[in-house]
């Protein structure tokens, strides 16, 4: 078992889901130890793999990607493969996919258990494990895009897993569509990168593109429509209007594919076509970057004011993923993919903890939780954990992330940009102490759900606390020599880079910054929320525009509903009436009308009397000898 | 030796005559044998330009005889169902049979 077996990675998940969809009802407990095994041997796979892989570096270098697969397609010197890739950037992703979705799975085992879809849940699960790691190993774009629509094809099952909610249904159609508008663009600009290339091949197209095949504009357009399906995947404004109401799926659903796995896609997509983004036009990051950061502040101030626990944590996913886009567009994939790393094992976490705490008092109201800390200690922990690896207090590993990407931002962009950085990290602290204060202390709002809620069984628990153990630890392989302690090259610097490696440096001046922000935030929100709340009601009432158009998420949900009202479904109203005016009534019926009446006015010419045929028959001779005489003569 | 143009206008004469009889004939028998006239108007012209434009072939010649044979079966055809309509409606009169009228 090495790099060229790593199809077998995807490979298990897809069995355990064909196997799970034709005979599931029929396995003991519908087949949900069929599911946990295949992931879980998926995950125990990836390290011969990975010992491979470190086999294969040398001086920090990897000599040649692990290639794997079958040719699919070959026609006329034009070949596709059903290819899968081993490198760096995929380990990373390999490692977070698949731990995160054996976590959440076995913790699914309670959290799901009285549901009357029990085993289809885990069906839809595995299907999505296969597609999430096939999107991460696969060597070409074309492959890419099939797993990129199959995972947003679970995450549209799983959110209207309870479709028999109008809320759930309506939620995931709109993500669907949502995402669905950036995709357009995602596969636009793969078919212009093959024109261009001839390739679906991604190492092969960067050649391409390094030897200067496209012209800077050509290729410019193309990386930002490749651009527009992360936007869509990874929630960035302005398509992040889908990711808060897909909390309306399971909890699991939320913390596997909305915060771990599949949101982290599109910026897995950008840093694996980071080479082509910088050969394009400088823009191209600038985009990336002003993009991350609108949604960064967006998100952080949304977070303040919403008070519905899975949501808060959704708009601190949407502000995550905008912290990634923002190191991307430094350049940095290092950066981006700590935070991916740690953001996966603490963004699940939040969310399990959270689905604890729904499981406990069926309430996710803030309004209607509190004081929670007695009656659910260890949830109370692990959640506390969460929040500060998210707030990014040191030493847990949102802090050496975090760092990591305002370093790169301090480096590589102007001070405007690194003073919002510092703003949505003291933001970003305010919200998630917040949303601790308000859920786990002071007195319970809702006296009847607090009377029953009590820590969850231990499948549940055990999944948890292996999370809020590498939210705590998972930050130092930033370390070179955690990293070679671990048998790395070095930290994660050394390991994950597009030019050259880079050892881990330490910035006082920036983490003094990053920190002191972080513990601002933390302490201004016991200042403003511990208790009564006082000063925070106080500063609702001072600003009351601010407080509204925060709560009214922007009003981009409105403006895009006028929009879809006025424009869409006037240019419907429009298409339907063409449709049944002009195609249907008078294309369509309109012939066969025509050739009605024709039929019945030309049958007159039917006499049935043999002079009138004989005379028909020598016209046309002769009309035949005359164009004759005309035509040769 | 006669030239050629003289047999086509013989022939043309004779296939003139014979539309003529299709047309202004009322009786099924006689626009039967104007048609004979049409038909062997044709096979003159085969015989005539077999014989002075490609003498050696015999194509023409075999071909007015197979359109003799084929109007001898068609005669005998229309001739039994010239013979149905006479019984059926005692009449031969083609005005007067329209049974293939929309």
């Amino acid at each position: 078992m090495g790099m060229s077996e790593a199809w077998l990675l995807a490979g298990l998940p897809a069995g355990a889901f064909v196997i799970l969809l034709l005979f599931g009802r029929y396995l003991p407990r519908h087949g949900d130890w069929l599911s946990i095994a295949a992931i879980g041997a998926s995950f125990v796979l990836i390290f011969p793999v990975l010992a491979d892989l470190l086999d294969k570096i040398h001086g920090g270098v990897l000599s040649a990607p692990g290639l794997s697969g079958w040719d699919w397609i070959e026609y006329a010197g034009f070949r596709l493969r059903l290819g899968f890739a081993v490198d760096q950037l995929t380990i990373v992703m390999l490692v977070v996919v698949s731990f995160v979705a054996l976590m959440v799975q076995v913790y699914s085992v309670g959290y799901m258990k009285d549901d009357p879809h029990y085993g289809w849940f885990f069906t839809c699960m595995s299907l999505f494990a296969a597609a999430m790691l096939t999107l991460v190993l696969a060597d070409n774009f074309l492959l890419l895009y099939i797993a990129w629509e199959g995972v947003g094809f679970c995450s549209y099952l799983l959110i209207g897993f309870w479709n028999e909610r109008r809320s759930a249904a309506e939620a995931a159609k709109k993500a669907f569509v949502t995402t669905r508008i950036g995709d357009v663009g995602l596969l636009i600009g793969i078919i212009m990168l093959w024109r261009a290339t001839g390739t679906f091949d991604m190492r092969e197209i960067f050649h391409a593109a390094e030897a200067g095949v496209m012209s800077q504009p050509y290729l410019t357009t193309a990386v930002i429509l490749i651009f527009a399906g992360a936007i869509g995947k990874s929630a960035q404004f302005p398509l992040h209007v889908w990711l808060p109401d897909a909390m309306e799926g399971p909890t699991p659903v939320s913390a596997l594919i909305h915060a771990a796995t599949m949101v982290v896609a599109g910026v897995y997509l950008v840093a694996r076509t980071l080479p082509l983004f910088e050969l394009a036009h400088p823009a191209a990051l600038d985009l990336v970057t002003g993009l991350g950061l609108t949604t960064v502040l967006m998100s952080a101030t949304m977070g303040l004011v919403m008070t519905d626990v899975k949501r808060v944590v959704a708009y601190s996913t949407i502000n995550s993923l905008g912290l990634m886009m923002v190191a991307l567009g430094s350049g940095q994939v290092a950066a981006a993919m700590i935070y991916l790393l740690a953001h996966g094992f603490f963004k699940a976490l939040l969310f399990l903890s959270s689905g604890s705490i729904l499981h406990a008092t069926e309430k996710g109201d803030v309004q209607e939780l509190g004081g929670l800390w007695r009656k659910m200690p260890v949830t109370g922990t692990v959640f506390g954990i969460g929040v500060l690896a998210m707030a990014g207090i040191p030493p847990l590993s949102g802090f050496w992330a975090k760092d990591e990407i305002i370093l790169s931002a301090s480096q590589h962009q102007n001070a405007f940009v690194y003073a919002l950085m510092a703003l949505s990290v003291f933001i970003t602290g305010l919200y998630m102490a917040r949303l601790f204060i308000l859920t786990f202390t002071g007195e319970p709002r809702d006296r009847h759900a607090h009377e029953h809620a009590h820590d969850a069984p231990p499948v549940m628990t055990v999944p948890l606390i292996l999370l809020a153990i590498l939210a705590l630890v998972a930050g130092f392989v930033v370390f070179d020599q955690v990293g070679d302690a671990l048998g790395f090259p070095g930290g994660i610097g050394k390991f994950v880079y597009i030019e050259a490696p880079e050892a881990f440096k330490f910035h006082g001046a920036v983490a003094a910054v990053s920190i002191i922000a972080a513990l601002a935030g933390v302490l201004g929100a016991f200042y403003f929320w511990w208790g009564e709340a006082r000063p925070a009601k106080a500063a609702g009432a001072r600003f009351p525009f601010l407080y509204a158009l925060w709560k009214n998420k922007y009003y981009m949900d409105d403006l895009y509903q006028a929009l879809i009202d006025r424009v869409i479904l006037t240019l419907g109203r429009f298409i339907a009436w063409w449709d049944r005016n002009i195609v249907n009534d008078t294309g369509v019926d309109g012939s066969a009308a025509l050739a009605v009446y024709s039929g019945f006015r030309l049958k007159f010419s039917q006499t049935g009397r043999l002079p009138n045929y004989a005379f028909a028959i020598i016209l046309g001779v002769v009309a035949l000898a005359i164009i004759a005489m005309i035509v040769f003569v | 030796m006669i030239p050629m143009q003289h047999f086509l206008v013989l022939s043309g004469i004779l296939f003139s005559l014979g539309v003529y009889g299709v047309l202004a004939r009322r009786s099924a028998v006689l626009i039967l044998m104007s048609v004979e006239l049409m038909l062997q108007a044709v096979s003159i012209n085969f015989i005539a330009f077999a014989v002075y434009l490609a003498p050696e072939a015999f194509v023409g010649l075999i071909f007015a005889v197979f359109v003799i044979v084929v109007a001898a079966a068609e005669v005998g055809l229309m001739l039994a169902i010239i013979l149905r309509i006479f019984r059926n409606r005692a009449t031969a009169n083609v005005d007067e049979v329209d049974l293939m009228r929309w």
